[in-house]
């Protein structure tokens, strides 16, 4: 069921007792929990923490901890499946539900008892009706008991009403299969379609709110969550805009003391502020150059992999006037008369080479005289730091912990190392969409687009995670569908695989919705994946929580696609 | 000690009068070492003593027994003893109730402390009978009497954000 009072519903019912927070790995549940974290270390809450990254983790926790706790907090992970029927829980056992994934599970919707879910219902959830789902069976009683009637009915009688009682049933039968059919055709409606609601840590941070206790760490927090969902393509741009409003709400009535008071806040003190602000990644911590050359968006816009697309790069930065030099350089130490204005002048220049869209409403920190941080910064250090693939950090747990402390203002070292991390990443973004585009690799199926990295593809073990996987399909597609001619193609999702376990010989599959700016960002793929497995017996691994990222083995990559295509055709 | 000097005296006058003086340079330089080995002998005795006190205070009055393996039978005989007189002379502290002063060496911040978990420990009961599990890389947020003795046995890592 939905909890309509989260301070009362929630929060005061674990006021007391002793929680398992079991944690998803992407960054909005690493920002929702360390909000939740911070709320319990003020009311002394005690809590156990475990990562979490697939459904098996989540049922080996569940099975560990299950003697201990009786209240479980599920963040990000949950929602989407019948959690009672896959945990097999003890009765006492209550979870409590933040998850952005959509469509939450109608069974966890209608339960009344074990199932709280921390989410808002005004999300366009869209979820049946009780009546159309769920029936009681007094049909199947009333029938069979009818049946023991007849026995015990005199035999003249029992014509005429063998007579009545059969057609009655007839009847029944008929309407029980016609409810049936309709009911499958609901839930398939309703399940086709995997989808992305409001950010965890914005949830939190409500409930923060409501128990004022909300800090300027908090809100933090939860814009870097609210930052995480637009970076990785979760949620449509319209949402993003009416969050980032809600947001900006929050932020303004935390700054207001900045300019009430005689003396202002020190310089230590955080900063929250409301941007508008340049599409290019972590182009602060990098050189504008180099952030131009390896952001999406601009890349795919000029076309960076041809040598035309070069030229048209060095005419835009000509046209502002920038000269190579001190674009090239680090962006703090560029010049103080370039960066004055740089904003405005990119602004102006990108009209006019075609990219409408090169500023977003995003949120910046400042803190100290050095440290000046854009929420995008920081999503794409944490993720870098949560998949990270250097060889002594192989451990899921670990690197969770790690990309956890990363988001604590304390440990600013940390964080850098991230930055490092982001940046290799995004070059190998970028180096591996340019060789697939430049040697053709995509190809079209069809109903989707395919791409496969081969094995000795450099950076390819950094593909093999999820969240790194996910963003290079993102780039890749905007990149295709600004590269190819082909006005059919441009509308079609992309299915992107990458070896994933060289030993035991499995690939990493993931499927992302067809590119287009009023996209509803809304996944099929969960449920074509599963049915193309079933259909073809393939041997994989639905693990993940998105539904459209699947393990499967090398050796039934054919069977497998030639089932989808036959699927969605 | 005693014996030794005996010995001596006996040796320089066995050769003194056997006209064997000329032994007397190495007797005194193999004296000289018995004497240096006894004092080094009786630092490391020393040293060991200190460190099996520390152990009190570290881990608690029950030792584990891989340390106690290591550990002579007078060595346990006066672990005892020493448990006995810290034991009496806590009791004594604040007007005949007690204080338990192996708590709380440094003093503490908060009631509560976030740990993290730095090897697999398994199970750890707390005395109301709470169990909790710990595994390597787990978090948790306990009152801080709870996880004092692991953190010094550098299972649990204070985190401090």
């Amino acid at each position: 069921m939905f909890v309509t009072d989260i301070r009362k519903d929630f929060y005061e019912v674990v006021a007391n007792q002793r929680v398992a927070l079991l944690v998803a790995a992407d960054i909005d549940a690493l920002c929702a929990c360390k909000i939740l974290q911070a709320l319990f270390h003020c009311d002394h809450i005690q809590y156990t923490l475990v990562p979490v990254i697939g459904w098996q983790d989540l049922s080996t926790a569940f099975l560990e901890h299950k003697e201990q706790f009786r209240y479980f907090v599920l963040i990000n992970c949950g929602a989407n499946v019948d959690l009672l029927e896959m945990l097999q829980p003890d009765d006492d056992s209550i979870f409590f539900i933040c998850d952005t994934h959509r469509p939450v599970d109608v069974v966890n919707v209608y339960n009344d008892t074990q199932i709280k879910l921390l989410i808002k219902q005004d999300d366009d959830l869209g979820v049946p009706s009780y009546d159309d789902i769920f029936r009681d069976d007094e049909e199947e009683d009333d029938g069979s008991g009818n049946d023991s009637d007849e026995g015990s009915e005199p035999s003249g009688k029992r014509r005429r009403f063998d007579e009545g009682a059969i057609e009655r049933r007839i009847e029944r039968q008929r309407a029980r299969r016609e409810w049936e059919a309709r009911r499958r055709e609901i839930l398939f409606d309703y399940e086709q379609f995997e989808f992305h609601g409001t950010s965890a840590a914005m949830m939190f941070f409500e409930l923060a709110w409501v128990l004022t206790k909300d800090t300027k760490d908090m809100l933090w927090w939860a814009i870097i969550g609210l930052t995480d969902q637009q970076i990785h393509d979760k949620i449509t741009h319209m949402k993003y805009v009416t969050d980032v409003a809600t947001m900006q709400r929050h932020v303004s009535r935390h700054n207001h003391r900045n300019e009430d008071e005689e003396n202002s806040l020190s310089i230590d003190c955080m900063r929250i502020s409301f941007e508008y602000d340049l599409r290019l990644s972590l182009y602060q911590h990098w050189s504008l150059y180099e952030s131009i050359c390896n952001s999406c968006y601009t890349s795919s816009s000029f076309k960076l992999w041809t040598l035309n697309g070069q030229k048209k790069l060095r005419e835009f930065l000509a046209d502002m006037g920038l000269p190579l030099k001190q674009v090239k350089q680090k962006y703090t130490s560029m010049d103080m008369s370039i960066k004055e204005n740089l904003r405005d002048v990119i602004e102006e220049s990108s009209n006019k080479f075609g990219m409408k869209e090169i500023r977003i409403q995003t949120f910046g920190v400042h803190f100290g005289f050095q440290n000046r941080f854009l929420a995008s910064d920081m999503v794409h250090a944490t993720a870098a730091l949560l998949e990270s693939t250097e060889k002594e950090e192989s451990d899921i747990a670990h690197n969770f912990i790690k990309a956890l402390d990363s988001l604590s203002r304390g440990n600013l070292d940390r964080l850098h190392v991230g930055i490092d991390h982001a940046k290799r990443k995004l070059l190998a973004i970028q180096q591996t969409v340019a060789s697939c585009i430049c040697t053709n690799l995509i190809l079209s199926q069809g109903p989707f687009l395919y791409c496969y990295l081969m094995e000795g593809t450099p950076d390819v073990k950094l593909f093999s995670k999820p969240l790194a996987l996910t963003l290079l399909c993102k780039y890749l597609l905007k990149a295709f569908v600004h590269s190819t001619r082909n006005k059919r193609c441009k509308l079609l999702p992309l299915i992107m695989a990458a070896p994933k376990d060289v030993e035991k010989g499995t690939v990493i599959v993931a499927g992302i919705p067809p590119e287009s700016e009023t996209s509803d960002k809304k996944n099929f793929f969960g449920r074509a994946f599963e049915k193309a497995a079933e259909s073809t017996s393939s041997r994989t691994l639905h693990d993940h929580f998105d539904t459209s990222i699947i393990e499967l083995k090398t050796e039934d990559r054919s069977k497998f696609l030639d089932a989808l295509i036959t699927l969605l055709s | 000690l005693l014996n030794l000097s005996q010995l001596i005296f006996c040796f320089r006058n066995e050769a003194k009068s056997f006209g064997r003086s000329d032994l007397i340079p190495s007797i005194k330089l193999r004296h000289c070492c018995l004497l240096r080995n006894q004092r080094c002998i009786t630092a490391y005795l020393y040293d060991r003593l200190l460190r099996i006190r520390a152990l009190r205070w570290e881990y608690g009055s029950v030792l584990p027994a891989n340390v106690r393996f290591h550990m002579s039978a007078e060595e346990v005989q006066w672990f005892g003893q020493y448990k006995k007189s810290l034991a009496s002379f806590m009791r004594s502290l604040g007007e005949g109730e007690g204080l338990d002063i192996t708590q709380d060496i440094k003093p503490p911040k908060s009631l509560y402390i976030q740990v993290r978990c730095l090897k697999d420990h398994g199970e750890f009961e707390i005395e109301d009978g709470t169990v909790i599990l710990l595994k390597k890389n787990s978090q948790h947020f306990l009152p801080r009497w709870k996880c004092e003795q692991l953190i010094r046995q550098g299972v649990l890592e204070h985190v401090v954000s």
